[in-house]
């Protein structure tokens, strides 16, 4: 079994909450954060330029290769739009 | 001369003495989400540091139409210079595109269409890399719109004309379309950066549509170095080698393709690398005349700030026929080895380098684009009397980056002794970087010398 196979959503979840913690440089435990988090808000400060290097760490984080076809123009708003966008990226390599 | 086409492109990120200093967003950008419009693998050739990258099967099989290209010993153009070390000319003239730019425009054309774009547009200056980008969107089936310089296209309508045989839709900019081509005041302007502020915008606004680039990116410039590793075995075949490198620079990919793999190679050895000399016009000076600052990429401003040699994007370089090096800033990488003294720059001005390219014509019967006019006058210098303190003592491998059979009328003005040039004057580049933030320290420094810092 691969590891990407053995991903749930709350795993992805929880790694997908930790790049966008570390990138918003803040100190805050995952659980802390909602699905519904704005990704550019209050609490987290995530950019374009920074959204690249993410997908990188995420993919180093998770052990996956995300597909060229589910980033290019679209537009992410809240932490779980890139949840959804990851796993659907992990089903995809599988 | 029987070397073979590199299956894989070498990356310099991993031999560089000091990370990449990384972008910052622009004033006032923000808003409700984030984004990337980048297929990933893109993305990835532009921040790791991987130092091979397998060029994928359909880009090789389009590579194969035109490559490897050829490299040979000038030594007719050597004689004409009264040259003191043999002077070796990499071709990359001769594709439909007729430059170098078809190098990376293949290889980001077969990522969009992975990534489901059905439609690229981009900026272009001299034209010749809105041709390559017609050409690579044609043969991978997507559609293409350029917004080409006004100025550029006036002069050399024929490129127009190509870039519609290659099924493109073409602009002259400002083409009134966009909102930041009704915004631009001043009637010069940074004419490269507001084509490719067009071509931002309009792919902002339209779904689908995917703005692509084609020379400082990180991804291109890696592209690009099928140029160099091609080089580096054409040289050894020839039982031979250079201690100067030549390529010139409007952004850089011309420089960086030829370049920075002997960087590279040299790095992963211990061993000194050659001299890497970056060619760029006087008219731009970014190298030579420039600061290290963060500065915009384009006229809209949205995009990324990044560290490079600027002379300002607000700085309204003076017309000139090497359309291809207006361009106000040089690529973050090739900047960045500038910073750390891995990589030098001389200046060139217009007469010289179409005098070179004159020369080329009549000793090597390669009738060289204006823009690689520069890296020839470079390295005459450098074979014969030297420059700047820098002088080859074994040999000098120069990249004439494309043809100029669609730069006739340049020629024709310098047969004609009518060609001049245009510095730009210290007060003017003064007041162009004055409101720049530096990479390094806290404001820009007060003299415009340029050079590593």
């Amino acid at each position: 079994m691969t590891a990407v196979e053995q991903f749930d959503r709350v795993a992805v979840a929880d790694a997908v909450k930790r790049v966008v913690i570390a990138e918003s440089r803040l100190s805050v435990d995952p659980a802390t954060i909602t699905e519904t988090e704005p990704l550019v808000g209050e609490l987290l400060r995530v950019n374009s330029l920074g959204f690249v290097g993410m997908l990188v760490q995420i993919e180093d984080v998770l052990d996956i290769t995300l597909p060229d076809d589910l980033f290019v123009g679209r537009t992410f708003k809240v932490v779980g739009d890139l949840v959804d966008v990851v796993l659907q990226g992990a089903e995809a390599s599988r | 001369m029987t070397a073979t086409l590199p299956t894989a492109w070498r990356s310099v990120l991993p031999y560089l003495s000091e990370p990449l200093p990384p972008d910052r967003t622009p004033p006032g950008s923000g808003g409700s989400g984030v984004g990337v419009n980048l297929p990933m693998e893109l993305v990835r050739q532009s921040v790791l540091p991987r130092e091979y990258w397998t060029i994928p099967d359909e880009v090789i099989a389009a590579y194969r139409h035109f490559r490897p290209t050829p490299l040979w010993r000038a030594t007719g153009f050597e004689r004409a210079i009264d040259a003191r070390v043999p002077i070796y000319m990499k071709y990359e003239g001769g594709n439909i595109s007729g430059s170098h730019k078809l190098n990376t425009a293949l290889a980001q054309a077969y990522y969009y269409k992975r990534a489901g774009v059905r439609e690229l547009v981009t900026g272009t200056g001299a034209g010749q890399w809105g041709t390559a980008m017609a050409a690579a969107c044609a043969l991978f089936g997507l559609r293409c719109r350029v917004f080409m310089v006004e100025s550029s296209l006036r002069r050399k309508p024929y490129r127009g004309v190509l870039m519609r045989m290659l099924g493109a839709e073409v602009h002259s900019s400002p083409s009134g379309l966009t909102e930041v081509s009704g915004q631009r005041s001043t009637p010069l302007g940074n004419s490269l950066s507001l084509a490719i502020g067009e071509a931002v915008e309009y792919a902002r606004n339209h779904d689908g549509v995917a703005f692509c680039i084609g020379s400082g990116e990180t991804y291109s410039i890696l592209h690009q170095s099928v140029i160099g590793l091609e080089a580096q075995a054409q040289l050894t075949e020839l039982d031979t080698q250079v201690d100067a490198v030549v390529g010139c620079v409007g952004a850089g990919s011309n420089f960086g393709g030829i370049a920075l793999p002997f960087h590279a190679a040299a790095a992963a050895e211990g061993s000194t690398p050659p001299l890497l000399v970056a060619a760029e016009s006087s008219t731009a000076p970014k190298l030579t005349r420039g600061v290290y600052a963060y500065d915009k990429t384009d006229a809209t401003g949205t995009g990324p700030m990044e560290a490079m040699y600027t002379i300002g994007s607000d700085y309204p370089i003076p017309d000139a026929h090497s359309a291809g090096l207006r361009f106000h800033g040089a690529a973050k990488v090739v900047s960045a080895l500038r910073h750390t003294g891995d990589v030098a720059a001389i200046a060139v001005g217009q007469p010289e380098s179409l005098d070179a390219g004159r020369l080329l014509t009549l000793h090597e019967q390669v009738l060289p684009a204006p823009e690689s006019g520069h890296a020839l006058a470079a390295a005459a210098r450098l074979a014969t009397t030297g420059a700047d303190g820098m002088r080859a003592g074994r040999g000098v491998l120069v990249c004439v980056s494309g043809h100029g059979y669609l730069d006739l009328g340049a020629y024709e003005q310098l047969l004609n002794g009518e060609l001049g040039d245009e510095a730009p004057v210290e007060e003017a580049l003064l007041s162009a970087v004055a409101g720049l933030s530096p990479v390094y320290g806290d404001r820009v420094p007060a003299a415009v010398a340029g050079g590593p810092a």
